[in-house]
């Protein structure tokens, strides 16, 4: 799950058109939304989207889990790898 | 009404100065601008900025520059022909090829999205406009600017943009394209003030004005930086006249 935390970083750079900023600038285990990289809500759509492209990865967005999947990019590696189906 | 200028901005690729456009308008055949030059816009937290396309960058680059200081209670009048088309059009190919259409695009794909950018960037939560109207998008934009001042509003902010369209619309607009944006800080003119003012009249025909050099919202530019007495332009069954005083 660690090795996918670089690929998850470059994928939200690339989807969020996040000027200037480096996979290496990004704390895996700093919030994603809000106070810490300033994600909000489009993005976390987006980024839904993306994830589900790339890995085929459904997210259900009603369910209380998904916020916790969302919270940094170590939870959504975590989710990922065990739940990718490509 | 007669209205002055407080404030004015334009930025084209090439022509990115006052005293820039200054040489350009007084030329007596202006050239058309070309190139693919988009502003820094350094204004605007790079969070915020990357929301934007070009078409965004222009409009939001000459908005800040006659706005250096935050005014919440002047309204702005966005005005663009064609809005954000580059975005749209990049949406749909995806939508064709893809079969399913980027959220955040979705979301920015609205004519009022740029003016949307600003009051956020701004933190401005009064009144603003994002209009449309051919090829008297400036006159329509001038004319509801007049509306705002009539109503009590302080100033207005007026900008107008456009960007060229994608190849596979060009044949829908005769008009010449270029990407530009300029924008005006207007207020009603004091007696002593320069100023200009706006009319329309309706004709019995389509009045054929011929094919102007440049896009007609940069000839009202050209008006507005320039001596010249008047500009007249026609569209569809309307006669605008642009006056100096």
């Amino acid at each position: 799950m660690l090795a996918l935390e670089p690929e998850i970083k470059a994928l939200i750079i690339e989807t969020m058109a996040l000027e200037d900023i480096q996979p290496d600038d990004i704390d895996a285990t700093a919030p994603l939304f809000n106070e810490g990289l300033g994600l909000d809500s489009i993005d976390a759509l987006e980024l839904g989207v993306a994830l589900q492209k790339r890995y085929g990865v459904v997210f259900n967005a009603d369910s209380e889990e998904v916020r916790e999947h969302f919270a940094s990019v170590r939870a959504l590696s975590a989710f990922i790898a065990e739940n990718r189906k490509q | 009404m007669k209205l002055h200028i407080s404030h004015i901005a334009a930025y084209a690729p090439g022509l990115e100065s006052l005293p820039d456009w200054q040489r350009w308008a007084a030329q007596s055949s202006p050239p058309l601008p070309v190139g693919d030059a988009v502003p820094a816009l350094g204004e605007m937290p790079a969070l915020q900025r990357r929301r934007l396309d070009r078409a965004g960058r222009l409009a939001l680059h000459v908005a800040w520059q006659c706005q250096p200081q935050p005014e919440p209670a002047v309204p702005q009048v966005f005005a663009s022909r064609h809005g954000d088309v580059g975005r749209t059009y990049r949406m749909l190919e995806q939508l064709a090829s893809e079969g399913s259409v980027s959220p955040t695009q979705f979301g920015l794909s609205t004519h009022n999205a740029i003016a949307a950018q600003y009051s956020i960037a701004r933190a401005f939560t009064g009144n603003y406009a994002a209009i449309a109207a051919g090829t008297a998008t400036a006159e329509a934009a001038v004319t509801e600017a007049q509306g705002l001042l009539a109503d009590g509003a302080p100033a207005v902010l007026v900008v107008v943009y456009d960007e060229p369209l994608p190849e596979d619309y060009a044949g829908f607009d005769p008009q010449p394209q270029a990407a530009y944006a300029w924008a005006v800080r207007l207020v009603q003119a004091g007696p002593d003030d320069a100023g200009f003012s706006l009319s329309a009249e309706a004709i019995d025909a389509n009045g054929a004005a011929g094919d102007p050099p440049v896009p007609q919202g940069l000839l009202a530019l050209r008006f507005l930086l320039s001596n010249a007495a008047e500009l007249v332009n026609h569209s569809g069954q309307t006669r605008w006249r642009w006056r100096r005083h």
